[in-house]
């Protein structure tokens, strides 16, 4: 039998918190994506609005410019222009998904790459959680963090007694981004982890949203129901936000509230369980 | 006598106490399958991979059933044929796959302790895995920052790496224009880069040339000599015959033999051993060794310039080559002619499914 004398030392230095590792994924996503002229020229204009936004807030502000129109503002600024920004922000985050989405983990999946992440200390929980920080930063440039500057900015204007009488509006900018980010990044990523084309998951992602808000319409047409409403994630988030900012005239009430809350989280539990099926070191085909 | 024949034969003793054995696979099933190892201390399961009564089964399709190994450190080899549960045994090792039945430890640490386990261990898979528009540095690199290595020391490991498989000059070229024997060495650099005590290498000869293949065997040899498991698969048998310390058989998802490869031949005893007798007078030497009733056959070689002999006791005619050299007859060289692995392979797991 062969004797072999150890003498080869392993490395004894200092290795980083294994909570912080996630970050090398999301790194590397980030440079992958930043490759990409669409996806930065479609970023840059995701900014226009609030800047747009932002500028008007000034303007209302400015009292040269309302005393030269003899008003004392050009627009009230309530839960109603939060919700419009929430609303168009949204929109621009669903389209910025749809761009970044599909390539976070379809290309691992294609490449074999998994049991590579998998054959390290590093779990499922941390490379989804990776991927699911990838998006979630970028979706927060162009929701809740242009939407609290727009609070502040507004508050600074307006004086501490508007901050104070609409803070709950800072909580719904928040929670209705968290959402949207959330019930985005885990479609956009189960959708990825179980279609293996860049291209065909991003499809998928928007066919989501439009059939499935087509298909919910004529589920109710057909079914004289509103339960077909259940399967459209634009009315949903609407409903739930609706809710948030106080706008109960905006939509007609399709379904109830409490509802749409179950729905946005039984599909978020529906996409963690696609997820949970895919993304593993080696896919067992039976069959 | 050769040199071979003569450590084999130093060999035999110590190949029994470790526990060299042959499996039939037809009667392991679960009533009667092998015997789980003894028990070992403490400290020697920490320098040994060990399984204990493992079985993983997909479902319904047997991944692998019963298997019980102790693994020292050196060069194992797992040889079989497709679908044998080379890959499965690989997975379990390395916690990719749970165990259905059973319990693995890998130096000590059982494979559902990521944080531990891969700091000592590391894998290399079969598959041209590659994160796309990386180079060979980044792949090296980016997954040493998983370990959780700072930067200065993940650069440091990762170039290091990179010289040890002869890829420095190509470390910051893409992977995607590396050739099949760059990315299985690129490969192996992330598998070993972080310095681990155990290497878990799936097929990594494949697509190698002659000469990079040379060069990688010698560095798995120096792994090995460093007190490291490697742990390999290969159909290439001549090549696992020249580099194993051991090997595990396997096919149909059963151990069907596991040790030394000669001491796993000396087990086979429905398969007479071969030995071939370079001599002076073969015809002689044939009809001497014939009145042993241990001894099957005797041919005289086409050239006249030996004998290859098939005789149920090795030992024994060992013994009686002593005597025939004193009685006059100048025995050159003495070596065994089917103690190989690919021998072993076809007497085990037979001929139809040979791979090479």
């Amino acid at each position: 039998m062969a004797v072999h004398k150890r003498s080869y030392h392993r490395y004894a230095g200092e290795i980083t918190p294994p909570w912080s590792r996630f970050r090398i994924v999301s790194r590397y996503a980030f440079e992958n994506a930043l490759r990409s002229k669409t996806f930065i020229a479609f970023f840059v204009l995701c900014f226009f609005y609030p800047l747009g936004c932002a500028l008007a807030l000034y303007i209302n502000h400015n009292q040269r410019l309302l005393a030269m129109f003899g008003t004392s503002s050009f627009f009230a600024v309530d839960a109603k222009f939060f919700f419009h920004f929430q609303n168009v922000q949204g929109t621009l985050a669903f389209i910025l998904t749809a761009l970044v989405g599909p390539g976070l983990v379809s290309p691992d999946l294609a490449n074999h790459a998994l049991p590579l992440y998998f054959c390290r200390p590093f779990s499922r929980v941390e490379y989804v959680l990776g991927k699911l920080f990838v998006l979630a930063s970028l979706l927060s440039l162009v929701t809740w963090i242009p939407g609290e500057l727009l609070f502040l900015i507004q508050s600074t204007l307006a004086g501490a007694s508007w901050m104070r009488t609409n803070l709950w509006m800072a909580g719904s900018i928040l929670l209705g981004s968290a959402i949207e980010i959330l019930l985005f990044s885990l479609l956009a990523l189960a959708l990825s982890a179980w279609i293996k084309r860049k291209l065909a998951a991003g499809a998928a992602l928007l066919g989501v949203f439009f059939f499935g808000a087509g298909f919910g319409q004529a589920i109710n047409a057909v079914l004289r129901t509103n339960n077909g409403s259940l399967i459209d994630l634009a009315n949903l988030i609407a409903r739930v936000e609706s809710q948030l900012f106080r706008q109960y005239a905006v939509r007609p009430v399709s379904i109830p509230t409490d509802w749409a809350w179950l729905a946005l989280l039984a599909i978020s539990a529906f996409c963690l369980l696609l997820l949970e099926k895919k993304v593993k070191a080696y896919e067992v085909v039976r069959g | 006598m050769s040199a071979h024949s003569m450590k084999m034969r130093r060999l035999i003793p110590i190949l029994l106490k470790e526990g060299t054995r042959v499996v039939d696979p037809q009667h392991n099933n679960h009533t009667d399958h092998p015997p789980a190892p003894p028990p070992l201390r403490r400290g020697v399961e920490d320098q040994r991979i060990v399984f204990e009564d493992v079985s993983k089964f997909y479902g319904e399709v047997l991944g692998v059933n019963r298997v019980n190994l102790s693994i020292p450190p050196g060069i194992t080899s797992l040889v079989g044929p497709n679908g044998s549960g080379k890959t499965t045994l690989m997975n379990l090792m390395t916690g990719l796959v749970r165990p259905t039945r059973g319990r693995i430890t890998m130096l000590g640490i059982p494979p559902d302790d990521p944080e531990r386990l891969f700091h000592k261990v590391g894998y290399c898979t079969q598959f041209d895995s590659f994160p796309k528009g990386l180079t060979g540095y980044q792949f090296v690199y980016s997954y040493l920052r998983l370990f959780g290595h700072p930067h200065l020391v993940a650069d440091r490991l990762a170039r290091q790496a990179i010289e040890r498989v002869n890829l420095a000059e190509a470390a910051h070229r893409q992977i995607a224009g590396y050739s099949k024997g760059m990315r299985q060495r690129i490969k192996l650099a992330q598998a070993m880069c972080h310095q681990p005590s155990a290497l878990v290498l799936d097929e990594p000869l494949n697509g190698l040339d002659p000469l990079i293949r040379a060069e990688t065997i010698a560095l798995f040899r120096s792994l090995a000599q460093e007190g490291r498991h490697v742990v390999i698969s290969s159909h290439v048998l001549h090549e696992v015959d020249a580099i194993s310390d051991q090997v595990v058989l396997l096919s149909n998802g059963y151990v069907v033999a596991e040790g030394q490869i000669h001491g796993v031949r000396e087990e086979i005893h429905e398969h007479p051993m071969q030995i071939l007798v370079r001599c002076n007078k073969p015809g002689d030497f044939a009809s001497r060794v014939f009145q042993e009733d241990y001894l099957v056959e005797a041919r005289i070689l086409p050239d006249g310039q030996g004998v290859l002999v098939k005789t149920r006791d090795a030992d024994r005619f060992y013994l009686l080559l002593n005597r025939i050299a004193q009685g006059g007859i100048n025995i050159e060289s003495v070596a065994p002619a089917d103690d190989d692995v690919l021998s072993v392979y076809e007497y085990l797991i037979g001929t139809e499914e040979s791979t090479k």
